[in-house]
């Protein structure tokens, strides 16, 4: 199969960070900047991920068996005793996600997950909808966010610890600051709405989102710390 | 006799009422002392490059560079229930603070440091709430908080910083600076560094500092002023964008020789270059308002 475009090189996209380097994806990885970017950031989550597993103590079984329920819910993952499928033969465009799942130490995950969540959903909504108008534009940023709010919220949810587990200035600031990045999220999202093809506001948008979820990563490690 | 032996006991009972007088509230004071913060001074020899990590949950953390090879840490918990442990393994220091029991509130697990360290230690502290200070250690450090201020002075290493919350101020630095957080402000005073990444959403960015030829200077925020205060030696590539708000500039800037900047169609942006271009200056907000003003 050629790699002709954005989303086919992102299928193989496991393949490739296994090291496989197909010629057609080659070429295509080398002149596509955006996927450059994406396996960049695949790399960079995953050298991360290596060294908070060398590094840090086991999550809280809570917070994972939580987190592994919403995986294999979605498919991201599989039960351990599941064999490995090949990726092609997978329905979703997601589905590379499963083998790099499964390389990832364990305590990582939780972080990681987010991240990468964020990650995915602007990479796939990106190069593909570029050279489409202001309509399809806002649509690829709502198909790409919708699904990310609500992994987001989801986290949130079953994630923060009761308020009596933390210190109350810690708590406070937490809150505090939850709430700045959700109003900062909601008003990139008006901007993102009235001007779909404005990169900048996609790009604040991103890192909005991205900034909730390392927050939520963060407000998830101090529950553990605590129990 | 007996009324001197009387006179001589009420003489005795009246000097024991006026030792008792000074006594008690003088007991009642030691006691009070001894109920305060309980100190405690520890000290580690160490080679060349030590590395000192201090976890504590909440507190002021001093920390000053000294001459000898030597870690001291004095630290002082807030309550009997608060321990802190500091222990060496091998060139490393590792000092937390952990709670005696199960019953400690949240809120009463802090304790406060002071520690001396030698110039060229690697510091690596995490302090959710309180403050971190740092002065002339010359090693790398890394601080991560939640609500705690950092302030850090004459620090050459290589400083990443990340907050939520707390206020992060850098008084001539001179490493590779990279600072990160939602709602603190920035203040970087007198700097000589080559490379400084900031990023605050809602915080403000003060700039006061050299730019350094080759240097790379990236501030960004979401609303918030953005202040850059540059004199007339400086050499520098200037590209500032505000989307939403407004971009206010004393530098005379001539069209970059350097790269072409693409202009892009939202927002107020301006890009240019002052004397030779030869640092890279980029400073971008969403709604906030970019200040590139002369240096007093």
């Amino acid at each position: 199969m050629a790699v002709n475009d954005c989303r086919d090189f992102q299928r193989r996209l496991e393949a490739w960070i296994e090291g496989e380097r197909a010629p057609d994806a080659l070429t295509h990885f080398r002149e596509c900047f955006d996927c450059r970017m994406v396996v960049e950031d695949m790399n960079a989550i995953q050298n991360e991920a290596r060294a908070w597993g060398d590094h840090e103590a086991e999550p809280n079984e809570r917070v994972w068996t939580s987190l592994r329920t919403q995986l294999e819910q979605e498919g991201l993952i599989r039960t351990a005793k599941a064999e490995r499928v090949s990726p092609a033969a997978l329905p979703s465009g997601e589905n590379w996600l499963s083998g790099f799942f499964a390389r990832i130490p364990r305590p990582a995950l939780a972080g990681a997950y987010l991240s990468i969540v964020v990650a995915l959903g602007f990479a796939l909504s990106g190069p593909a909808n570029k050279q489409t108008n202001e309509a399809q534009w806002l649509k690829g940023t709502q198909v790409a966010t919708s699904p990310l709010s609500a992994k987001l919220n989801s986290f949130e949810q079953n994630s923060i610890p009761s308020n009596r587990d933390l210190n109350p200035a810690v708590t406070a600031s937490l809150q505090q600051n939850l709430a700045i990045v959700d109003n900062y999220i909601s008003l990139c999202e008006k901007s993102v709405q009235e001007e779909p093809q404005n990169e900048v506001a996609r790009d604040y948008l991103y890192e909005a989102y991205q900034q909730k979820a390392d927050l939520l990563a963060q407000i998830g490690e101090r529950g553990e710390n605590v129990q | 006799m007996s009324t001197g032996r009387l006179a001589y006991t009420q003489g005795t009972l009246g000097t024991r009422w006026k030792t008792a007088r000074l006594l008690v509230p003088g007991l009642l004071l030691c006691s009070a002392v001894s109920a305060g913060p309980i100190r405690h001074e520890q000290h580690f020899k160490v080679a060349a490059h030590p590395v000192i990590t201090i976890h504590n949950p909440e507190g002021l953390i001093t920390v000053k560079a000294w001459t000898k090879a030597e870690v001291m840490v004095i630290s002082m918990p807030a309550s009997t229930e608060v321990e802190v442990d500091a222990e060496q393994m091998g060139n490393r220091v590792d000092v937390s603070t952990r709670a005696l029991s199960d019953s400690v509130a949240p809120g009463d697990m802090r304790a406060d440091f002071q520690i001396n360290v030698p110039e060229d230690a690697e510091l690596q502290i995490h302090n959710d709430a309180g403050s971190v200070n740092v002065a002339n250690v010359l090693g790398d450090m890394n601080v991560e908080t939640v609500a705690a201020g950092v302030d850090l002075e004459d620090t050459p290493g290589y400083l990443t910083v990340k907050t939520v919350g707390g206020s992060f101020q850098c008084l001539r630095c001179s490493g590779r600076i990279e600072v990160s957080s939602i709602s603190g402000n920035f203040r970087l005073i007198d700097l000589k560094s080559a490379h400084v990444w900031a990023q605050t959403s809602t915080g403000n960015i003060l700039f006061n500092g050299a730019f350094l030829p080759n240097g790379t200077y990236s501030l960004k925020n979401y609303s918030g002023v953005i202040e850059v205060r540059f004199s007339p030696a400086d050499s520098f590539d200037m590209s500032a964008t505000s989307l939403k708000g407004k971009v206010i500039n004393e530098a005379k800037l001539t069209p970059s020789t350097h790269e072409h900047h693409f202009m892009p169609k939202w927002g107020n942006a301006l890009f240019g270059t002052f004397n030779q271009g030869r640092a890279k200056v980029e400073l971008t907000s969403f709604d906030g308002t970019i200040n590139i003003l002369k240096r007093d």
